[in-house]
């Protein structure tokens, strides 16, 4: 099965997916009880009178049925113009594509190191069950899943910056920088991970090949090395969601670390009710999602021949 | 092989801390820092100084007025003098000639009006300030004589000329077709500093103006670090990452990190003089509070004493009038209610509110329930208003606290759908003729609280001829009868004078406060050698 036939497959159930992900990300934002004309008046400290709020509503479009607001909103979004930031007036596109970069690094950032970490804790389990380094690595996992974000931010600033003075504060400067923001974001994701790498390479463990492997008197490590290439496969719908997933947690961890990215200005559109913006973020993310998936899917297919089978038939 | 795993796990978490240990030796306790770090919540963003999208202290940093406010009155800045017609109608501005713009561009008449008119086209938008809507228009007498001609007199004209905006001025080569309400093409103005650099939402940096006619400033640089957790601020000021944090009502540093580090003692901390007014709307509308008996005797019902200094920790003063005497023309005796519960509830009584069995008060069937909203960010009136919940609960009445997003608040402000709510006064140098002149409008919550009085038709009438009043006893007469007048309706529950605060380390000399709240005097600060 070619990669043609899988997109074949599978995109007709993406485009009502987006389609659907485009409407709840106008519709939840028309939901507010704050008048975007107002809000958009008021952040520019304009005084709301009657009048200029008329005004505002006709030229932001207001003044149209909610229908073909959508259309001429989706009409611009295809067109890749998200709209205008109402704080601002600079265009959405811009501010995503100027905040989308050290999101982007920072949770590729996480994802590496939540995968090594999460490789790392589980081996002991898989490999001694319940001894020592096991325990050890439980408690680890059990303290890292809970520990909020903020706090577990603000714990390692104290300690590896304020204290130790190992990193910096805050800011976007440099590997340095970028480390402890990093952290902050993988841990708490991590203890889920390793639990589901731990529960496949024991499940794999037990497979008859695993036996074949040892009777063959293959080193331990090589084993290993099988047992963990056939568990990957189980976790990794779990393992290729964790980008879009760490993307937009990464709110709290930006805001602390003073991160310039879209969790920080999703943030203050969400203060400020820059409704373009928020529309913007939900439809970025839900897309991010939604793509993800899908290319969680086709790597599945295309490494499973099995789900090759499945999905020709 | 278990071994070897958890060795591996731990050289992995060490190998990360070596692998991104790189820690600039930017530490701000560096013997002689080339430049002053300051931390702020907030982007400097748009600093253009004809809108409101930037921060106002960026602002003051590269544009000036005509004329500055400051504690002993108007004085001279771009202009060195000025004559005002006896009609009060015409300002003859006597511009200095000394002055140039950080571009190199002249400042003279003509860049005076081209600001004027660029200002002026955009009159909407700065439709609060009454002095837009009183400017008929202006002229340029000669190269460094400008003129402007007002429709009606109106008193705070110098006042509103040397607010922090929009009354700023700008290199005309930086005005777009002569305009600046879509945006300006640089930021060339005749202050101390210039931006040098900006990475949004990161900082900026400011460096020393080499076109500044007057004493420049001993720092090379500021660089404005953007944090935008108080945590994260008070643990790089601890860090030494940064020099000063500078700010009001917990906008920077938190109260309790403010307290803890004043305790500490390792850093400078400084409290401005009463900066502006903090208080309670009491609804005029509402069902409970309509009536001037109950405003009165919740005025009684408040322990500001303890807020202070329970809350705040004595950093803010109680207040017991909503302006202090401070301010010009408030110095107004007025019979002061302070924390008298058994007074409270004796007005209560007198008003038809009598106790019931379950110590809630009824009339007609009605409890005495209220709501008080405020906002969900601000940490400081939650706990104020969980002490006036005990308060109000002892001369039985329930007031119900809610905690909304700042535009949800701001929303019922316009709507006047609460019963309490937190409200501020602008602050020198807007207290209090600008303060006065915004409870005309009925977007604003002083605005929705006080239209249940009888006299608001009166209250908007004398606020309007104030303003225009030429005559300075007869203006403080006016501002007397007020005040007088909305104490007695006590519509405000005054609360505290809030003052602004600042830390910076020990070797920063020369950290002062402004008039106004929202401008930091960098230009006076210096780094003392061998501190």
């Amino acid at each position: 099965m070619t990669l043609r036939t899988i997109l074949l497959h599978r995109l007709p159930g993406i485009i009502p997916l987006l389609f659907l992900t485009s409407v709840l990300s106008f519709g939840l934002v028309q939901l507010s009880p704050s008048d975007p004309a107002e809000v958009a008046l008021r952040l520019n400290d304009i005084t709301p009178t009657p009048e200029v709020i008329a005004e505002t509503r006709a030229r932001l479009g207001l003044d149209q049925p909610l229908p073909i607001r959508y259309f001429r909103w989706l009409d611009a979004v295809l067109h890749g113009d998200l709209g205008t930031s109402y704080v601002n007036g600079k265009a959405v596109t811009a501010e995503l594509r100027q905040a989308l970069p050290p999101t982007a690094m920072l949770a590729a950032t996480a994802a590496v190191i939540m995968l090594a970490g999460s490789l790392l804790t589980a081996l002991p389990g898989v490999l001694r069950p319940g001894s020592r380094t096991d325990r050890l690595a439980r408690l680890f996992l059990f303290l890292a899943s809970a520990m909020p974000s903020f706090w577990l931010g603000l714990l390692l600033l104290q300690v590896l910056a304020v204290t130790l003075d190992l990193f910096p504060i805050g800011g976007m400067d440099g590997p340095a920088s970028l480390a402890l923001p990093a952290l902050t974001l993988a841990l708490p994701h991590m203890p889920a991970y390793a639990r589901l790498l731990r529960a496949a390479m024991l499940r794999t463990a037990r497979e008859n090949f695993v036996l074949h492997d040892r009777a063959r008197g293959l080193t331990p490590r090589t084993v290993m090395k099988h047992i963990f290439r056939n568990s990957l496969q189980s976790c990794l719908t779990a393992l290729g969601m964790s980008l879009p997933r760490l993307m937009a947690g990464a709110f709290v961890v930006e805001n602390i670390f003073a991160w310039p990215g879209l969790g920080r200005l999703c943030v203050t559109a969400i203060f400020n009710r820059d409704f373009p913006v928020i529309q913007a973020y939900v439809l970025l993310m839900a897309g991010m999602f939604v793509v993800c998936n899908l290319c969680v899917d086709i790597c599945a297919t295309l490494l499973d021949p099995r789900r090759r089978e499945e999905a020709a038939q | 092989m278990t071994r070897h795993v958890f060795a591996t796990l731990t050289l992995f978490f060490t190998l990360i801390a070596l692998a991104a240990c790189r820690n600039d030796a930017t530490s701000a306790d560096a013997a002689s820092p080339q430049e002053l770090r300051y931390a702020a919540t907030k982007d400097i963003r748009d600093i253009n100084p004809h809108l409101y999208t930037g921060e106002m202290a960026a602002q003051a940093m590269l544009f000036e007025p005509l004329v500055s406010n400051t504690p002993e009155g108007i004085r001279p800045c771009l202009a060195e003098s000025w004559d005002i017609s006896d009609d009060g109608r015409i300002y003859t501005f006597h511009l200095r000639r000394d002055v140039r713009f950080s571009d190199g561009e002249a400042f003279n008449a003509a860049a005076v009006k081209q600001n004027m008119d660029a200002i002026l086209a955009n009159r909407q938008r700065h439709a609060w300030m009454d002095l837009i809507r009183k400017i008929e228009r202006d002229e340029i007498v000669d190269e460094f004589t400008y003129r402007l001609y007002l429709r009606t007199p109106y008193y705070p004209t110098l006042i509103e000329l040397g607010a922090l905006r929009p009354f700023r001025f700008i290199s005309p080569r930086c005005l777009v077709n002569g305009q600046s309400k879509d945006g300006v093409r640089g930021y060339a103005g005749t202050g101390p500093w210039l931006l040098t650099e900006h990475k949004e939402r990161q900082y900026a940096l400011f460096t020393v103006n080499p076109l500044y006619r007057g004493e420049k400033p001993r720092i090379p640089a500021v660089r404005w670090i953007v944090m935008p957790d108080h945590q994260s601020i008070a643990l790089a000021l601890q860090k030494g990452d940064i020099h000063l944090v500078f700010g009001s009502d917990g906008d920077m540093l938190q109260q309790e990190t403010f307290e803890a580090l004043r305790r500490a003692g390792k850093h400078i901390t400084l409290l401005s003089p009463p900066i502006a007014s903090r208080a309670l709307l009491l609804n005029s509308r509402q069902p409970f509070t309509k009536e001037r008996g109950v405003r009165q005797a919740l005025q009684y019902a408040v322990n500001r004493r303890a807020i202070v200094e329970g809350i705040l920790d004595a950093t803010e003063s109680p207040a017991l009038t909503l302006m202090a005497s401070t301010v010009p023309y408030c110095n107004v005796p007025l019979e002061t209610r302070d924390y008298d519960p058994a007074r409270a509830a004796a007005l209560l009584d007198a008003a038809g509110w009598p106790a019931g069995p379950d110590g809630l008060r009824r009339k007609d069937g009605r409890a005495a329930r209220i709501r008080l909203y405020y906002n969900a960010d601000n940490a400081q009136e939650r706990s104020i208003s969980e002490y006036i919940q005990a308060d109000f609960k002892k001369i039985g009445v329930d007031l119900r606290i809610i905690g909304e997003e700042t535009q949800a608040f701001r929303d019922r402000q316009r709507s006047g759908d609460f019963e309490v709510q937190y409200a501020r006064s602008w602050g020198a140098p807007y207290d209090p003729q600008s303060y006065l002149s915004s409870w005309r409008i009925p977007a604003h919550g002083d605005y929705q609280a006080q239209a249940g009085l009888d006299c608001k038709p009166w209250l908007d009438q004398t606020v309007t001829a104030i303003m225009a009043e030429t005559d300075e006893a007869r203006r403080r007469a006016m501002y007397a009868e007020v005040l007088s007048r909305m104490h007695e309706e006590a519509v405000y529950l005054p609360l505290s004078y809030s003052r602004t605060r600042a830390v910076h380390v020990k070797h920063l000399h020369g950290v002062s406060f402004d008039m106004s709240q929202y401008v930091i005097p960098f230009e006076k600060m210096f780094f003392a050698t061998g501190d």
